[in-house]
């Protein structure tokens, strides 16, 4: 027979595998990463093998002391992983028997691969889920307790990057913390369907031992057990979910990371990096790079492509377990570490960059924002002379709050003495209080909204 | 000032130069947002209520509006609305067409609003009512596949993995593997609903609104849950349109799979169904061709609605915060993938509804080297452990492969006694062994079955 004896499935085959093949088709080398969780969920089966009867009380417990000596080879750096270990799945079984022996053999009685590799990721999964949320956390209470610290500051609001309305900087953070407060309860949902054990599925028809799932569920800590088999073995939604949850955020801080990069330019100068999250060039001295804001921006189209990637790999795939699913591991990990990196990075880059208020300020002045002033004029009217006074203003190339009563008077008679009183940026910024605006009183609403929410969130 | 052309506009005030006609067609979204038309009413109508109460319009005023409004909507609805000429988008034409016929009260509507605010109101409205009917939809075919399943629990075939023969299973433990993760589909456009049905009404341009605009009073008036928290991500944010866009990929991506095994089960060489004609066409050239092109085209319109969310979230990397114009291809990304959707749940429903099943193939199919598992853990039940008598069933096996001979399985493994020659017996007994729930034994696929329907009964609509 063949080298059949470090291959979980030898049996039938005669001939020896193509190296190409060998290692075209090994996921060793990335799925060792699930180390620990097939070692839990390989005690968890051990536990529920015996109350099956399938292995004596004494079985049990070698199969037991065997595995976590295994765990401790490998956090401590020393497993030794052999040729013909051809995954994490297959390493684990054959030192398992190089320490105890034949009963070693009696571990995968009723499991598959198939039911092996979803419940080790899931668990992998829901512990890399919780700290991503954690971080998400971090970066958020750091937006919210700036937007606090830094109420007082206006600067230009801006639509189609053109300068709009004035805002409060606040405004501005929060905006952006909304997201990503969305992004943490869509996370929720996300782990919802990732804590489902599927283990007991088998290959693809089920468990024929009478293995207790419900055992094994409160064993890996998993809140429900997976309805159908071949659903549970074959599909990988929750892997697409994550690779989707995390284009989606990193969506999210490319436009925050487009913004901050404009600010930071010297043409805008509201913001500066610290050197802590900057960059030189090997030429230029002058040089000041926001490279930190311009990775986060690039890592939304890497992690986009995993989840495209992916989701092309399971189009019209046919039912059940198919190798192509092994792609699902090298996507899952890096998406996590892409994710993982940025939103730490991220935080620092927000706590530690600094405001220009001046700039920002004297922007406002020498803009020509647009003041609709309101009265008895139906707004379209009223729409219509505001524009022409701005023409006015840029024909004559002064700013907008420099046009003398006469000229507006020629615009429209309702202008009056009391037109003043529009070009006051913070009374500007005050009209805005309905929920939702850029006034103090609805900015302090919105702070308040995500403590509360923060709290509800605390890990 | 401009020409005649500034009084079309919204915007034309400060502008004096015209629109190259290229980029006024560029420009223009009137002819997909149109399709917003009852919405965009809708949202002024709850506008002009809120106008009334912060006292920016009269009553008086309100009524003319309102009446004004009334028969804009009818014009849409009864097929005699007509775009003129300068209409760039449907707010634009709507506003234009209410001052035709309610005079110069009609300019006061937009006080306070935005496109930007106004539009998304709009699409929620719209994508929340499409998000009901494709709901409906997906529950129809859901309870379809459960009826089936009951119905035919008794069939046999084999089940694949790898698309190699694996171990037998039931034919409904197949239709409940799809329906399950059409389940997931609706409990996660359910959660979609949740952020869809959010008010950003009153969020201006994007400071706010500054006119004491009573925002409570719009959310209920437009039943929607929540009003939005910040009004730059209010007006800025397309997530809604995203989500939707990706729970159609993933959907769609389920049918897909369900149109492979289908398609795969219906050749010649599997005959283990058949398509009614109603979803099968032929060939131009070859006679005897039935093809189920039905299913050819639930399973390409995966790529097609992919495409629709990547290019969207390509569209969206790196946006500046708040409004920019890239924002309006959120529209038709929006229209082809809800008419994607619908169509294809209905097609599919139809397909499953009535093809027919082919029994007799199903269980001929059923060949003795798919029990070796059941070979394995005969042993294991005698004693032997698994890995050694997975490998003493690979090679009975393989010797059955070249010897064809039963008697060899004595000759290999002396622990075995000789099969049982009943074959149809045995595969019976092999299925009804997996009985731990979720497996294909008929009490575990009976509690899937009431599960599924008992789940069902909860999302009547």
């Amino acid at each position: 027979m063949a080298s059949s004896g470090t291959k979980l499935w030898g049996g039938r085959f005669v001939g020896d595998t193509d190296p190409i093949m060998e290692k075209f088709n090994a996921s060793i080398t990335y799925d060792r990463r699930l180390w620990a969780a097939d070692v839990r969920g390989s005690q968890a089966y051990a536990k529920a093998l015996q109350t099956a009867g399938l292995v004596t009380g004494d079985e049990m417990k070698r199969l037991l002391g065997g595995l976590d000596t295994v765990y401790e080879e490998w956090s401590s750096g020393h497993f030794q992983i052999k040729a013909g270990d051809e995954d994490v799945h297959t390493a684990n079984e054959r030192r398992l028997k190089e320490l105890i022996g034949e009963v070693a053999g009696k571990l995968h009685t009723g499991r598959s691969r198939n039911d092996q590799v979803v419940t080790d990721m899931r668990l992998w999964l829901r512990d890399a889920i919780n700290t991503l949320k954690g971080n998400s956390l971090q970066l958020i209470s750091t937006m919210v307790d700036r937007a606090a610290a830094e109420i007082d500051i206006l600067f230009p609001g801006y639509t189609h990057m053109q300068r709009a309305q004035p805002i409060r900087w606040s405004h501005w953070i929060l905006s952006h913390a909304v997201a990503l407060r969305r992004d943490v309860e869509k996370l929720d949902e996300t782990l919802r369907r990732v804590n489902v054990l599927p283990l007991g599925s088998g290959a693809i028809a089920g468990n024929p031992l009478a293995i207790d799932r419900e055992l094994l569920r409160k064993e890996l800590d998993f809140d429900t057990i997976s309805i159908n088999s071949m659903d549970a073995t074959g599909q990988r939604d929750f892997v697409v979910e994550f690779l989707f949850w995390a284009s989606m955020c990193l969506t999210h801080l490319s436009k925050m990371a487009e913004d901050l990069i404009l600010y930071s330019t010297k043409e805008f100068s509201f913001i500066q990096l610290s050197d802590a999250y900057s960059t030189g060039s090997s030429l230029m001295p002058q040089k000041k790079n926001a490279d930190s804001l311009e990775l986060i921006r690039s890592k939304a189209g890497r992690v986009f492509g995993r989840c495209a990637g992916f989701l092309m790999i399971l189009k019209g795939l046919p039912s059940t377990y198919n190798k192509d699913l092994q792609e699902d591991k090298e996507a899952m990990f890096d998406t996590y570490d892409t994710v993982d990196a940025v939103l730490q990075v991220a935080t620092g880059v927000v706590s530690t960059l600094q405001v220009c208020t001046e700039n920002m300020s004297l922007s406002l002045a020498l803009s020509p924002i647009s003041f609709i002033y309101v009265c008895q004029m139906p707004f379209r009217e009223a729409h219509s002379c505001s524009g022409k006074v701005v023409f006015l203003a840029e024909s004559k190339n002064i700013p907008l709050n420099q046009i003398t009563l006469e000229h507006l008077q020629t615009v429209s008679p309702l202008f009056d003495a009391d037109v003043s009183s529009v070009w006051d940026y913070g009374s500007s910024v005050e009209q805005y209080s309905a929920p939702g605006g850029t006034a103090r009183s609805s900015i302090n609403a919105q702070i308040e909204n995500m403590r509360a929410w923060l709290k509800t969130h605390k890990q």
